[in-house]
């Protein structure tokens, strides 16, 4: 006797759930149907920089043949699933059809924040987070003409990257005082900013668009900032965050998180025990996480859970990030909130390298880090965290030492 | 033989007296000298204010071999005729010189602040600088506001804090010392001082004294029996100025501390050597030494002393050294720490494997290993936590050979002779011994050698002060 499981949510982690179910689920217990809202079945999202810089889609693709030609699974794309009744347990799609699930995940992701600045519906005002994002974003790009990205983060840094790497010439506005707020301390950003300086990035950091202006037909043509400069822009692209998606009608209503998203335990369990919510929509205990690794975390929590086997609660999530942008590697790792009352330790090249560390203030032991430029690798590092600091961390950090 | 006037009787001419002696100079020498009590160890003051000091132990060796005139104000330098004219008292006098040396020192800025001072520049009751030992009395009062946020405001309301005054201590900086910490340095010596009792009121300018209380900018006042005037000093230059000497900030010298009148030198906080004014007192001391040198025919050249900044506060030990700017210098490296809770911070930037400069903050032992390796030039070690948090392996072993120059307390890179300089400068208890140099307060294991060196030297009062090389 088979169970019917329904995700929805077709995105990297909806996937990397049902990819995992697949490889757990020997006794063949599970059905699962797949609800994509978008037309191509599951991406790797976190590439989409790649793509508008030319990758294709098949390059982008996390669905192997065998996935598709699994007779368990029944992967529906460009279906979007509009209501959730938990007492009769079934989900309704905008086709009308209706599924009844044994057990149902909630993998809708996020959707992108865009500020509530008036002129954003003017056209050529874009976000990025699908591919049809990115084909209409392409489709607007003008080589040698202004452009404006608005969000400092890792989206918009990447947006922008790309940006200029089409030619453009883009602006980039972040409200915060420095780049990756979320991520990076003032210095790290310094870095950053560095890197942007020799790309010929040009970085509003401090200040918010406060209007999209349009021409005459009605595409956009400039923005006006909050200290009244006027950027010229042939388009606009919204990279200022990303919600939950946590609205979908379901009946009776989900507890949602304080800051929105599906609110769950350590288990990602809801309130419901046949539902679970991953990835992005999750508020696993009222915490949100934007990325992709704990969202995997998180998946398999849920698969292991499907199948019978022991799991353990998901404790902190890792937030380490790695990447290499604008030239510049800056990573982090471990906690790096500083909370508890840690000591910090900083290094400082002038604008070529930088690191921090949080080190426990009664035993010594490193907790985490910042990493901007030239620096050890995050591997190494992370390797020591929750053990006492060599007495050569600062080589470890800054290698190949200028003395 | 010749003869020497000297104008100023501070710390540096009682040095240079002692140097002109040692060197066996044979000519006389003067000393005109404005006050008619003798000179004192500034850096105590504070310490009388705490009341933990009397102020009559502030009173130095004194001189042998030289006429000092007490109460004899120097008007006008003659420097074509080689002769300076005094008045003492009511009595107009000349006296002539062979060699003149300018020791005037520096005087408090005194700010335009209405209510503060009259017309002529007089303060007014219940206001008063921080310069000469009469000056504590003048602090009275349950309440006390110190304007400026110098390191001498920092001591001033730190040591009133302890006497157990209601104390405000306001800065028109974020924080006190925010130019020479940094902000996070600065944020911590607020919170430390507030921890200590002072009240700190940053980004704020007075704007009007009256009876009782001071006014400021943002509308607010404070309580003030008292107002202490914390608000910086500059070199007195006004006779050189008026000698046709040269003056930039302070009265120019070479490395001989020559001013632009090759029969005239200038040493202390009013001389400014390579730019450098208001050096404090070390500084002025080794310049005592190297012209004493030079006045007795030596081969000698004033190296300036490196700057280091440390403040005598039981609110938190503060030390800067090195140049500032040497953060921005291109090819340094900076490493920082920072703890929060503790409320400690240390920043250096080091120079390859060299310290270039240093702000520490609530980390006596790490002070005293910086110091130390920032003065002699050392390597640091490449394990920097354990450095700034303060391991006593970087510490060379104790040397107790009876020289001099032999380090008495390792935290603190106190020297013996360092010991014996604050001595003859009236720190004549363990305690006053303690509050100069800070000797003893790291790790205590020094003390009862400083009590030993104190004893000793008492016991050899009325004799020849215990001969350093």
């Amino acid at each position: 006797m088979t169970a019917t499981l329904v995700v929805i949510g077709h995105g990297m982690v909806g996937h990397r759930l049902v990819d995992t179910l697949r490889e757990l689920d020997r006794d063949r217990r599970w059905r699962v149907v797949v609800l994509g809202e978008e037309r191509e079945p599951a991406y790797d999202r976190v590439r989409l920089s790649a793509y508008l810089g030319g990758r294709s889609r098949a390059e982008l693709s996390l669905v192997a043949h065998e996935f598709l030609a699994d007779p368990r699974i029944e992967v529906r794309s460009a279906t979007t699933a509009v209501h959730v009744d938990r007492r009769a347990r079934t989900v309704r799609t905008a086709d009308g059809d209706v599924l009844p699930y044994d057990a149902l995940v909630l993998a809708t992701g996020s959707r992108p924040f865009v500020p509530p600045v008036p002129g954003r519906e003017h056209g050529n005002c874009f976000v990025q987070r699908t591919l049809e994002d990115t084909d209409a974003l392409r489709a607007a790009v003008r080589p040698g003409r202004p452009a404006v990205v608005v969000g400092g983060g890792l989206l918009g840094l990447e947006a922008a990257q790309g940006l200029q790497l089409l030619g453009m010439r883009p602006h980039l506005v972040e409200a915060a005082p420095h780049l990756m707020p979320a991520q990076l301390d003032t210095e790290a950003a310094h870095v950053l900013r560095h890197g942007a300086d020799r790309l010929g990035l040009r970085l509003h950091c401090g200040t918010t668009v406060t209007a999209v202006n349009a021409g005459a037909h009605g595409a956009v043509r400039s923005v006006t900032l909050g200290d009244g400069t006027v950027l010229d822009a042939d388009l606009v692209v919204f990279a200022a965050g990303v919600r939950p998606r946590d609205d979908l009608p379901v009946t009776p209503a989900l507890r949602l998180g304080d800051r929105g998203g599906y609110l769950t335990d350590a288990l990602c369990r809801t309130s419901d025990d046949r539902v679970w919510a991953v990835g992005e929509c999750a508020a696993v205990r009222g915490r949100c996480h934007g990325l992709v690794a704990p969202g995997y975390r998180m998946a398999r929590s849920v698969a292991r859970q499907l199948t019978g086997r022991p799991d353990e609660p998901l404790g902190a999530m890792d937030t380490s990030t790695e990447l290499k942008l604008l030239g510049v590697h800056v990573a982090t790792f471990g906690s790096t909130s500083g909370e508890d009352g840690a000591v910090e330790m900083t290094f400082r090249e002038s604008v070529s390298r930088y690191a921090k560390v949080f080190l426990c203030r009664d035993t010594g032991v490193l907790l985490g880090g910042i990493l901007a430029g030239e620096t050890g690798s995050r591997a190494d590092l992370a390797a020591r965290v929750g053990r006492p600091p060599a007495a050569d961390l600062e080589r470890v950090l800054f290698p190949d030492p200028s003395f | 033989m010749s003869h020497i006037l000297v104008i100023g009787h501070g710390p540096a001419t009682h040095r240079l007296l002692r140097g002109l002696r040692r060197h066996g100079h044979d000519g006389t020498v003067t000393v005109l000298s404005a006050e008619h009590h003798p000179v004192q160890h500034r850096p105590l003051l504070t310490t009388v204010l705490q009341g933990r000091l009397e102020a009559g132990m502030l009173r130095p060796e004194p001189e042998h071999g030289a006429r000092v005139l007490t109460g004899a104000v120097a008007t006008a330098v003659d420097t074509a005729r080689r002769v300076v004219h005094a008045r003492q008292g009511d009595t107009v006098t000349a006296h002539p010189y062979d060699v003149l040396v300018l020791a005037c020192g520096a005087r408090p800025v005194i700010p335009p602040l209405p209510g503060a001072s009259d017309r002529t520049g007089r303060l007014a009751p219940g206001v008063t600088t921080l310069r000469e030992v009469t000056d504590c009395d003048r602090i009275q009062g349950t309440a006390v506001t110190v304007l400026g946020g110098g390191p001498l405001g920092v001591e001033t309301a730190s040591a009133l804090a302890l006497r157990g005054t209601a104390t405000t201590l306001v800065c028109s900086g974020p924080h006190p010392l925010h130019e020479r910490l940094g902000g996070t340095g600065a944020a911590l010596l607020t919170a430390r001082l507030q921890e200590a009792g002072v009240e700190v009121l940053g980004g704020r300018r007075a704007v009007r004294r009256e009876p009782g209380r001071l006014l400021l900018d943002d509308g607010t006042e404070t309580a003030a029996d008292s107002l202490v005037l914390c608000t910086g000093v500059e070199p007195e230059v006004r006779l050189a100025r008026a000698a046709g000497i040269r003056v930039h900030h302070g009265i120019v010298v070479d490395d001989a501390l020559r001013t632009s009148d090759s029969r005239v030198h200038a040493i202390g906080d009013c001389a400014e050597h390579a730019g450098r004014t208001v050096a404090g007192h070390e500084s002025a001391l080794a310049q005592a030494d190297t012209l004493a040198a030079v006045l007795t025919g030596r081969e000698a050249a004033h190296r300036p002393t490196p700057a280091v900044l440390r403040l005598r506060t039981h609110a938190v030990d503060v030390a800067c050294v090195g140049p500032l700017a040497a953060f921005r210098r291109s090819g340094i490296r900076t490493v920082g720490l920072l703890d929060p809770a503790g409320r400690r911070h240390a920043r250096l930037a080091l120079d390859g494997d060299r310290i270039a400069a240093a702000v520490l903050l609530g980390l006596p032992e790490a002070i005293a290993a910086v110091s130390h390796l920032h003065r002699r030039g050392l390597p640091v070690p490449s394990d920097r936590l354990s450095l700034l948090l303060g391991i006593r392996s970087h510490l060379p072993p104790a040397e107790d050979d009876g020289r001099a120059d032999s380090l008495v307390c390792l935290c603190n890179q106190v020297s013996r002779r360092q010991l014996a300089d604050a001595w003859e400068l009236g720190a004549r208890t363990v305690p006053a011994l303690v509050r100069v140099t800070r000797a003893t307060t790291g790790c205590g294991g020094c003390t009862e050698r400083v009590e030993r060196l104190c004893a000793g030297w008492a016991d050899a009062v009325g004799r020849e002060l215990e001969p350093t090389p």
